[in-house]
């Protein structure tokens, strides 16, 4: 159940801020898009639900503090209040304008290369980006990533990251099982905390290019009705590859996709810079 | 890295190696604290810098607990202790450790950092754990001396015994955030490395670091650094010393009594053969054709030429130039496929050579035509199996 709060309501709570719109909301924030009073600027504000995890919000707070690039989301403001009888606890973010992948990464309508190989580089500089503070992402998604006016994508919502030299603090999940099962790697399924590393968000970036070149998903299908199917999909199967729509594309694409993919995380390539790079290379740019 | 041939130090091999650079022999050396006072060590980097050559520090950790009066002639010694006791090891002392390996990365001058780690074993998270903390403060070293930083990757018998261990060792080792590998591999005991299916292994774990696009040196190569450049290693390390052909943890355990041997005859390292044979007790039992065309000379065979004594000493200096040509002429082909096909015509040169001798009823003895053939069929199951591999890597390049 989505955390949502009135825009009135919120605009009596934050009264330096211009409320334009409510945002899409998750379990845990509520989102706005608002603009600064003082100086005009578009933001995104979120108010953190009462019941959410302080830690696993330091962490997030923490992830993006240490990042500064133009394909992660910048981070303006974290303040954490407590009164007696009031609480104010939000987060203000750059207001990234455009829209979510969902909108553009539509089954049964794959992308032009070019496509492809700008956008994916551009994700895989902000990813790389992530990965120099020793950051993974761990729940990559269309959802999860904005789309700017001029098609270069953003990555928003760190929830789930996880600093690799920090103590992971998903306590209640013994395993590495948290995120979204779709862009799942097999070391989601059936690691251990220690198997994730920013190749587990290599594998989520092969789903998605898989999605852009081909119009399908390389193991979600809507037939589905069990995780253990898309787990075994994921963990043991190669039949994506040989599915047609993957077959008729660029043998070099092929060996991209097919090795970001790949189930063991020592096959996959070493980082997101050393794709950004073969994108650039495939895409001509 | 350089690419080429580097000098992997070993017992008395200073000088040796100083002969082998001056004869333009080799890009690269790595010392070995366990062979060399830290005062000699300081004298032979800078000695092997004013001859051309790269100069690396490899501490050795392999066996953390082993330790001898060299070694101990490091401070960093100190931290010479079994993997559990590592693993306590506070934040102030890993600082202390972290000290001690730029103060001697620093006085060697060295060209990057190799991290200390334990040799992978399978299931043991603990020693990746370790590793993982060796290597965050080998990487502080590397970052205060602005020099790359290579991670130490030795892989265990129980690594080595199947695919699967492999890759799993593979996936974690991977995972750090190096500018290069250091890269061991941990055979059978026996001379020279001859089972298919583990040189298949050792070739497929080579090429698996090789694809995460950044430098490979092929550390404890000696005379099998010829399939090396065909996984796509970078560099490759050779000795003349047989413990220095393949990774042994031998070298790191207690040392036996010392045998005899002193008096055994001078092994004559044959290119054709690629592989040794006796001199002169059954190099004289060739046809003129055939010692023709077994003995390939070095500047340090001049005797042999001349049917003299060669002192069992000059032979490994042969050795080792060899071993360096031909590693020279493969690291200027930079298509590892190029490579293997390279090697393969090598070992297929040396088998018929062999058939040759066998069918003149000379039997050589030391097992020496016991691996060509095998190493031949490695290299074909690698280029069959790991195509994927290959294509990537070409992507890369």
């Amino acid at each position: 159940m989505p955390y949502t709060i009135d825009i009135k309501e919120a605009e009596k709570l934050f009264p330096d801020y211009t409320f334009v719109r409510p945002l899409t909301p998750s379990e845990q924030k509520a989102a706005f898009h608002v603009k600064d009073k003082a100086t005009g600027t578009d933001l995104c504000l979120k108010m953190i639900a009462p019941n959410y995890e302080r830690v696993r919000l330091d962490r997030e707070i923490r992830a993006l503090q240490d990042i500064s690039h133009p394909n992660v989301v910048k981070l303006i403001e974290y303040t954490f209040s407590s009164k007696p009888g009031s609480q104010r606890h939000y987060i203000v973010e750059e207001f990234v304008e455009g829209q979510d992948l969902t909108a553009t990464l539509i089954p049964g309508e794959p992308w032009t290369i070019k496509a492809v190989a700008e956008f994916f580089s551009l994700l895989c500089d902000g990813l790389f980006a992530m990965k120099e503070k020793e950051i993974v992402h761990r729940d990559l998604k269309p959802a999860n990533i904005r789309v700017r006016p001029n098609g270069s994508p953003v990555i928003i919502d760190f929830g789930l990251a996880r600093h690799l030299s920090l103590p992971d603090v998903t306590l209640t999940v013994a395993g590495a099982a948290i995120g979204t099962p779709r862009y799942f790697a097999p070391e989601q399924f059936d690691g251990t905390k220690h198997d994730i590393d920013h190749r587990t968000d290599l594998f989520a970036v092969g789903i998605l290019i898989y999605e852009a070149l081909t119009g399908e998903s390389p193991f979600y299908h809507s037939g589905m009705t069990a995780l253990t199917q898309l787990r075994q999909a994921v963990c043991d199967s190669t039949v994506h590859l040989t599915k047609a729509s993957f077959q008729a594309r660029d043998p070099k694409w092929k060996i991209l996709v097919t090795r970001l993919l790949e189930k063991e995380r020592a096959k996959r390539p070493a980082d997101a810079r050393q794709v950004s790079a073969v994108l650039k290379k495939l895409g001509g740019i | 890295m350089r690419r080429g041939a580097w000098h992997q130090c070993g017992d008395r091999s200073q000088k040796l190696v100083r002969e082998q650079l001056q004869q333009g022999a080799g890009v690269g050396v790595i010392i070995s604290p366990r062979d060399l006072s830290r005062t000699n060590s300081i004298t032979f980097a800078q000695e092997y810098r004013d001859l051309g050559a790269e100069v690396l520090l490899d501490h050795q950790y392999y066996i953390p607990e082993f330790t001898n009066r060299r070694l101990d002639s490091y401070p960093i010694s100190c931290f010479r202790q079994g993997v559990s006791s590592l693993n306590k090891i506070s934040d102030q002392d890993l600082t202390k450790f972290k000290n001690e390996l730029r103060v001697d990365n620093e006085a060697l001058k060295t060209d990057a950092v190799i991290a200390p780690a334990v040799v992978y074993e399978a299931g043991r998270a603990d020693i990746e754990q370790l590793n993982v903390s060796l290597f965050a403060a080998a990487k502080g070293v590397a970052e205060d001396l602005k020099i790359p930083i290579y991670a130490t990757v030795v892989l265990g018998r129980s690594v080595t015994a199947s695919d699967k261990t492999l890759q799993t060792a593979l996936s974690q080792a991977t995972a750090l955030n190096c500018d290069g590998w250091y890269f061991g591999f941990e055979f059978e005991d026996e001379r020279i490395p001859s089972v298919r299916e583990t040189v298949r292994r050792c070739c497929v774990a080579g090429l698996t670091l090789a694809c995460t696009g950044k430098p490979v040196l092929h550390a404890y190569a000696g005379p099998m650094g010829l399939l090396s450049f065909g996984f796509g290693a970078t560099g490759v390390a050779i000795g003349h010393s047989q413990n220095l052909w393949k990774f042994t943890r031998d070298r790191w355990m207690p040392a036996a009594p010392q045998g005899g041997g002193g008096d055994a005859p001078a092994r004559f390292f044959s290119s054709a053969l690629w592989g040794t044979i006796i001199y002169p007790d059954e190099t004289s039992q060739l046809s003129a054709t055939l010692r023709n065309q077994v003995l390939t000379h070095s500047p340090f065979s001049g005797p042999v030429a001349s049917n003299l004594p060669w002192p069992r000493w000059e032979s490994g200096k042969h050795l080792v130039y060899l071993l360096a040509k031909q590693f020279s002429t493969m690291a200027a082909e930079t298509d590892p496929r190029k490579n293997v096909s390279a090697a393969i015509t090598v070992l297929d040169n040396a088998l018929s050579l062999h058939a040759a001798i066998q069918a003149s009823n000379v039997f050589l003895s030391d097992n020496t035509n016991a691996y060509q053939a095998n190493w031949k069929a490695a290299l074909e199951d690698l280029l069959k199996d790991n195509q994927a591999d290959f294509d990537f890597y070409d992507l890369l390049i």
